[in-house]
């Protein structure tokens, strides 16, 4: 073997070496990620880089049948997509690219640090989250449901005899509002569980993990119209919880960066002229909405004002 | 839907895991070589640079951490894509506890190995180079293919950062069909065989590297 140092610590002392060396293969990896990875933000605004490239990104969070990947896995569908198509399209944006987070409450987040350009996937406007983001105005309103178990064994029909069950269990699903209105009705938290999503929350039911899932009831809907499952049902009567005085109606829309004005302004606009209009019924009709599930003329900025508790 | 038909998107999803698991693990694994070495022979400096680094990263949630390069770096104007989110924030996991592998493979090597070298005029460099490091790895790797595997199930973490690995795949079709108990059984499956591929690898290697080591071992 070779013995080129005349002593063991002859030459740049050895540490110094391995720092270099071990510093300059950091570099090296660093640079190397940073030229992969990186996308420089510019000065453009939303509004003008969607319409420059034709494409707008929309993310959504696989929840039928507001927005969710068709069984096949090949398109992004439900209400809030099939809106923001023909929207964007007359704004002069051609293609809708979905960006999915498996997690609802992911999304607000993901917008913010624009890893896309909208939210599409029928998110109610609350207060809270308005401070987060501009919602456009509303496409929808609904209501709520409870899906339990077969036969109803507790007979829970609305969120007022889940209170006042010391039996029973809601469960919710991460991010929903459905976890707001469980709070201010009074359920107590140790009797509350949150499933990290839908599927989840309704394998729970049937699972015995929880007595009731609290959902709109188009979620709930559509769940059950999918599911093999028989050990789940819709309660029926449900009586529609009162929050702060006003009928729990949840009022759906598509949801934007807070800078993003213009953009706003534009598609709202847009979604003015076609929100009513039979082409619009028609399309939401197969979703499981109706002329009963149309907004009115209630704005983005009313639900988004704060209401003294 | 059918089980047969399950198996596509989760196949699909199967490749992005196996590729940030070797990603990872490749840079994780140097990662871990730089700072195991830079804690035990780095000057003050660079020894609490490497300290920081690995309690950093053991001490936080991984998680939490990947949150956080996906959604909060972006505000401060750095826009890792996804996969680089992940993957920097899996290797950099590795790297942080593979660091206490290598240091302890590394104190294990017998301290005569070092005089040795000093009789035979190698400089520090060359002897960690030569002579310690390559007992060292064959001591690392029980060890490491324990780190490497539990890599391989942490991918899954990255489902919640849009990347459709075999876990977001999962639950795409789970919102699709409903059919959680069936979905889940074959993901399970799917680890499982990859693991056991993992752990076959290592063990050729171990096998591999430790050829003739043995006679020249001092006991």
């Amino acid at each position: 073997m070779p013995a080129p140092g005349i002593t063991a610590t002859a030459g740049p002392s050895p540490h110094f070496v391995l720092i270099c060396k071990a510093l300059l293969n950091l570099g090296l990896f660093a640079l190397l990620l940073g030229c992969s990875g990186c996308v420089r933000a510019s000065d453009e605004s939303t509004l003008e880089k969607i319409l420059r490239t034709g494409v707008a990104r929309v993310g959504y969070a696989n929840e039928a049948p507001y927005a969710y990947m068709d069984s096949d896995q090949r398109r992004l569908t439900g209400e809030a997509p099939e809106i923001a198509r023909i929207i964007l399209k007359r704004m002069g944006v051609q293609r809708v690219e979905g960006v999915l987070l498996t997690e609802f409450g992911t999304l607000i987040p993901g917008l913010k640090a624009r890893r896309f350009d909208l939210i599409a996937a029928g998110m109610y406007i609350t207060p809270p989250r308005a401070r987060q983001v501009a919602f456009s105005n509303p496409t929808y309103a609904i209501g709520e449901a409870l899906i339990v178990a077969r036969d109803n064994p507790l007979q829970l029909h609305s969120y007022t005899d889940v209170v006042e069950n010391p039996e029973a269990r809601l469960g919710v699903a991460a991010g929903a509002i459905q976890r707001r209105y469980a709070k201010e009705l009074g359920v107590p938290d140790s009797r509350l569980v949150v499933f990290p999503d839908a599927p989840s929350a309704l394998a729970g039911v049937g699972a015995g993990r929880v007595d009731a899932y609290a959902a709109t009831s188009l979620t709930a809907g559509d769940l059950l119209r999918r599911t093999s499952s028989v050990a789940v049902e819709l309660a029926e009567p449900f009586e529609n919880p009162v929050i702060n005085g006003k009928p729990a109606v949840g009022y759906g829309a598509f949801a934007f960066h807070k800078d993003d004005h213009d953009l706003v302004a534009t598609f709202n606009h847009h979604l003015a002229e076609f929100i009513g209009t039979p082409e619009h019924l028609e399309l939401i009709e197969s979703f499981g909405f109706s002329e009963a599930t149309l907004p009115g003329d209630v704005t983005a900025a009313e639900l988004s004002r704060e209401v003294s508790p | 839907m059918s089980l047969a038909e399950f198996m596509g998107p989760l196949l699909t999803g199967a490749l992005i895991t196996i590729q940030l698991t070797v990603m990872a693990a490749l840079f994780g694994g140097i990662l871990a070589i730089l700072a195991g070495v830079a804690k035990m022979y780095g000057n003050a400096a660079v020894r609490a640079f490497a300290s920081v680094y690995v309690e950093v990263f053991r001490g936080t949630s991984a998680l939490v951490q990947l949150f956080w390069f996906f959604f909060a770096l972006p505000l401060i104007g750095i826009q890792l894509t996804a996969m680089a989110a992940g993957v920097v924030v899996l290797a950099l996991n590795l790297g942080a506890y593979g660091a206490e592998v290598v240091r302890g493979a590394v104190k294990a090597v017998p301290k005569g190995q070092w005089e040795a070298c000093l009789a035979l005029n190698m400089t520090r460099v060359q002897a960690l180079r030569h002579v310690v490091l390559p007992q060292a790895l064959v001591a690392m790797l029980p060890p490491a293919s324990n780190l490497v595997i539990e890599l391989l199930k942490n991918t899954a973490l990255v489902s919640l950062i849009t990347i459709p690995e075999i876990t977001f795949q999962a639950q795409t079709l789970r919102a699709a069909t409903l059919q959680t108990t069936a979905i889940f059984s074959l993901v399970l499956l799917i680890y499982f065989l990859i693991a056991m591929v993992l752990v076959y690898g290592f063990r050729r290697l171990e096998a591999n590297l430790s050829q003739g080591l043995h006679l020249g071992r001092a006991h």
